[in-house]
C-alpha cells in the first residue's frame, strides 16, 4: 500500500490556494485603491474652496483677477532705491530686455530706472498695440498685510467702525447668549428630565412643538415689540434677551443627557434631605460638564453665525456683527476679494479653533439633536 | 409631531392613575412650574404673543407707526394674484424638490464613503465636516467668489476637463443650482447624522447577508438603506423645513443686485416676505405670507410623515 501521495499533488493544491489568495488580495487591493480614489476626489470638493479662500486672502490686489486664476498668491518683486521700494519690471528698451524698477506708472506710460545705475532712466509705453513693452516681475509671496488691512477698514468708507469693532460686537453677543442659554435652559431641562409634576409631559410636547414654528411668523411682531414698544432698536438687547429664556433645542439636548444620570443617585440625595434645587445644582450640574460644553459650543456657533437677527435689529455700522459687516463690505464696495476673503477667514477661524478643541463635543451635539447650521 | 429616534417614549406614569391634586402633587406642580419658569415666560413673550399678533396683523392693513385697519382676508386673496408671490413660491419649491433630495443623496453617499475602513479615515471625516461650520455669510461670499465669472476658480477647473462653465451668478437658470452647490458644500451636519446611523446598522446582519452571498450593492440596498430610513425621514423633514425658510444665503448671493437678483431667480419665499415686511413695510401682507408658510410647512410635514409610514423601518 502506497502511503505516499504523489508529490506533485501537494504543491499543485498549494499553488491553487496561493493563486486564489493572491487573487483575493489583488481584488481587495483594487477595491481599496478605488475607495481611496473616490474618497479623495469627493474630498477635493470640500477642500478646494477652503484653500481658495485662504490663498485669495493672501493675494495682492493685482493678482486677484489674474487670468487664468493661479493657486498661489503672487506679488511684485520689489527693489529698494534710496530707502523707497519700487516694483521691478521687465522692460523692452533700446538696449534690449532689461530689469528696471518702475518709478511711476500713469495713463499707459511708465518711468523706469535701473536699480544698479540710478542715472539710467527711461520713459516708455507699457503697451504698444498688442505688444507688451513692460511686464511686472512677480514671485510667490504671501501678503500677510491683507489681514490687518482688512480688519482695520470699515465695511463702508467713512463710518469709523472697523472690522475689529464688528469682531468685538460678535464676541459680546455670543458671550451673553452663552450665559443666558446656560442659565435658562438647565433648570427647565432638569424639570423635564427628573421632576414629577402634573402636566409635565404635556408641557414637554409644547416645548417640542415650538421647533415647528418658522421664525418668519414671530419675526414681525418681535420686531415691533423690541423696536417700538421697548425701544431696543439698534442695540444688542433683541439678540441677547431672548436667550435668557429657554429654547426647545437646548432643553431637549440637556434633558436627554440629564436622563442618563442614574436616578438612584438623585434618590439617595433626596433620602438625605436634599431639595430638588440642591440636587440640580450640586449633583446633576457638576456631572453634566460634557453636555454643558456642547451647549456652549453650539450657542457660540449659532450666535456667531446668526445673520437674520442682526440684519433686523442692528442698523448703525458701529453695532454691526461680523456676519453683518461682511455682507455690508460686499454690498458697498467694488469687490476687494482678497480683503473680503481675509476678513471671512478671520470670521471663520474662531469656529475652526473651537472645532479642533471640541471635536467630540461637536459630533455628539449633532447626533443628539440633529442640529444643523 | 416629528419622531425623534433618541426621544425616550417610555411613559413615566401608569396610564390608569389620574393625577390627584393632593397637597403633595400641588407642591410638585408649583415646584415644576418654578423650574420651567424661564421657558414659560419666554414661550408667552416670544412665541405666543408674537404668534397671536402676527395672526391679527395678517387680517389687517398695517404699516408701522400707522393704525391697524381691518381688511379681513384681503391679504390672503391678494397673494393669489401676486405674480411675485407665485414666483417666490416656485423658486422655493424648486429648492425643496431638487435641493433637499439631492443633498440627502449626496450626504448618504459621503457617509457611506466615510464609513469605509480606509487609512486616514478620521482626517477625511474632518475634511468633509469642516465646511459645515463655516459661518453662512463667509461660505456664501466664498462661493460667490469661486463662481465669479472674473477670476473665480470654478470655471477654470471645469475648463481643465474641457467643460465650458456657465455664468453661475448672472444667469437665472444657474443661480439656484449654484445655491444648491453651496448647500452641498456645507452638508457636513447631515453626513454626521447619516454616519451615526450607518454605525448603528447591526454588523451581524451584514455578515449574515455576506455569507448568504449578497454582494455589496445588495447589502446596501436591502439592509443598510432600510435600516437608516428613519434617519432619512428625519433629514428629509428638517431639510424641507429649513429650505422653506431659506433666506440668508439668498440675501447675500444676489451680490450688489436687488433682492432676488438675477431676474428674480433667487427671490425665495422668505426673501419676498422680508422684502414685503422690511423694505415695503407692509406688515399685514408679510404676516399673512408668514402664516401661509407655517401652514405649508405643517402640511408638508404631515404629508411626509403619512407617506413615510410605508417606507420607514423602525427596528425594535
Amino acid at each position: 500500500m502506497s502511503t505516499f501521495t504523489p508529490a506533485s499533488n501537494i504543491p499543485s493544491g498549494k499553488v491553487e490556494g496561493l493563486r486564489r489568495l493572491s487573487k483575493k488580495r489583488l481584488v481587495n487591493f483594487i477595491k481599496s485603491l478605488g475607495s481611496h480614489a473616490i474618497i479623495n476626489f469627493v474630498g477635493l470638493f470640500f477642500l478646494i474652496p477652503f484653500l481658495w479662500m485662504l490663498m485669495t486672502a493672501f493675494k495682492s490686489n493685482q493678482d486677484v483677477f489674474h487670468t487664468p486664476p493661479r493657486w498661489l498668491p503672487y506679488d511684485n518683486v520689489r527693489v529698494e532705491i534710496n530707502g523707497q521700494r519700487f516694483p521691478l519690471y521687465q522692460v523692452q528698451t533700446p538696449d534690449g530686455l532689461r530689469e528696471l524698477a518702475a518709478l511711476k506708472i500713469e495713463s499707459g506710460m511708465g518711468t523706469f530706472v535701473d536699480p544698479q545705475n540710478p542715472s539710467y532712466i527711461i520713459e516708455t509705453e507699457i503697451q504698444h498695440g498688442t505688444l507688451t513693452l513692460a511686464k511686472p516681475i512677480m514671485h510667490v509671496s504671501f501678503r500677510w498685510q491683507n489681514f490687518p488691512e482688512a480688519m482695520q477698514r470699515g465695511s463702508r468708507p467713512g463710518v469709523g467702525a472697523s472690522f475689529w469693532v464688528y469682531f468685538k460686537n460678535s464676541l459680546i453677543i455670543a458671550f451673553f447668549a452663552i450665559v443666558g442659554t446656560l442659565l435658562a435652559n438647565t433648570p427647565v431641562a432638569y424639570a423635564f428630565a427628573r421632576l414629577r409634576f402634573p402636566g409635565r409631559d404635556a408641557f414637554f410636547v409644547l416645548v417640542l412643538a415650538t421647533m415647528m414654528l418658522p421664525y418668519q411668523v414671530t419675526m414681525i411682531p418681535l420686531y415691533h415689540l423690541f423696536n417700538e414698544m421697548l425701544g431696543w432698536g439698534n442695540t444688542f438687547l433683541p439678540l441677547i434677551v431672548p436667550t435668557f429664556f429657554a429654547n426647545a433645542y437646548d432643553v431637549f439636548l440637556l434633558r436627554q443627557f440629564f436622563r442618563t444620570i442614574p436616578e438612584e443617585m438623585c434618590d439617595a440625595a433626596r433620602v438625605d434631605g436634599a431639595s430638588e434645587w440642591q440636587i440640580f445644582t450640586r449633583l446633576v450640574l457638576p456631572l453634566s460638564v460634557p453636555v454643558l460644553a456642547t451647549v456652549v459650543v453650539f450657542t457660540f456657533l449659532w450666535a456667531w453665525n446668526d445673520f437674520t437677527g442682526p440684519l433686523l435689529f442692528l442698523t448703525s455700522p458701529d453695532k454691526f456683527t461680523m456676519a453683518l459687516g461682511l455682507r455690508d463690505f460686499q454690498g458697498q464696495r467694488t469687490m476687494v476679494w482678497n480683503q473680503l476673503m481675509a476678513a471671512a477667514t478671520v470670521f471663520t477661524i474662531p469656529i475652526v479653533i473651537a472645532f479642533f478643541f471640541a471635536q467630540k463635543t461637536f459630533i455628539q451635539g449633532i447626533k443628539l439633536t440633529g442640529l444643523k447650521e | 409631531m416629528i419622531k425623534f429616534p433618541a426621544l425616550d417614549r417610555k411613559p413615566t406614569q401608569s396610564k390608569g392613575e389620574r393625577p390627584r391634586w393632593s397637597a403633595r402633587s400641588r407642591r410638585n406642580f408649583i415646584q415644576g412650574m418654578i423650574f420651567i419658569l424661564p421657558w414659560t415666560i419666554g414661550f408667552l413673550l416670544f412665541t405666543i404673543y408674537p404668534m397671536g399678533m402676527s395672526l391679527i396683523y395678517s387680517f389687517t392693513e398695517y404699516h408701522p407707526r400707522q393704525p391697524l385697519v381691518w381688511n379681513s382676508f384681503e391679504n390672503y386673496v391678494r397673494m393669489f394674484s401676486d405674480t411675485l408671490f407665485w414666483k417666490s413660491l416656485w423658486n422655493t419649491l424648486y429648492m425643496v424638490v431638487f435641493g433637499v433630495p439631492l443633498t440627502l443623496l449626496a450626504s448618504f453617499i459621503c457617509a457611506v464613503l466615510l464609513n469605509l475602513k480606509v487609512r486616514g479615515q478620521s482626517i477625511y471625516r474632518v475634511i468633509y465636516f469642516l465646511p459645515s461650520i463655516v459661518p453662512t455669510v463667509a461660505s456664501t461670499l466664498l462661493w460667490l467668489w469661486i463662481l465669479n465669472p472674473q477670476g473665480g476658480i470654478m470655471n477654470t477647473l471645469l475648463g481643465y476637463v474641457g467643460i465650458q462653465g456657465p455664468n453661475w451668478l448672472n444667469n437665472p437658470l444657474w443661480s439656484k443650482p449654484s445655491l444648491i452647490l453651496l448647500g452641498l458644500w456645507g452638508m457636513g451636519g447631515t453626513i454626521v447624522i447619516y454616519l451615526s446611523g450607518l454605525q448603528d446598522v447591526p454588523v451581524n446582519l451584514l455578515e449574515a447577508a455576506e455569507l448568504d452571498g449578497a454582494n455589496w450593492w445588495q447589502r446596501l440596498r436591502y439592509i443598510t438603506i432600510p435600516m437608516v430610513s428613519p434617519i432619512t425621514l428625519f433629514n428629509l423633514i428638517t431639510g424641507m423645513i429649513g429650505m422653506f425658510q431659506y433666506f440668508a444665503q439668498a440675501y447675500i448671493f444676489r451680490g450688489t443686485g436687488g433682492l432676488g437678483a438675477p431676474l428674480g431667480s433667487t427671490l425665495f419665499y422668505s426673501v419676498y416676505l422680508y422684502q414685503q415686511g422690511f423694505q415695503y413695510l407692509d406688515f399685514g401682507y408679510a404676516s399673512a405670507m408668514a402664516w401661509l408658510l407655517f401652514l405649508i410647512i405643517l402640511g408638508c410635514t404631515i404629508l411626509l410623515l403619512k407617506m413615510s409610514e410605508r417606507f420607514t423601518y423602525y427596528a425594535g
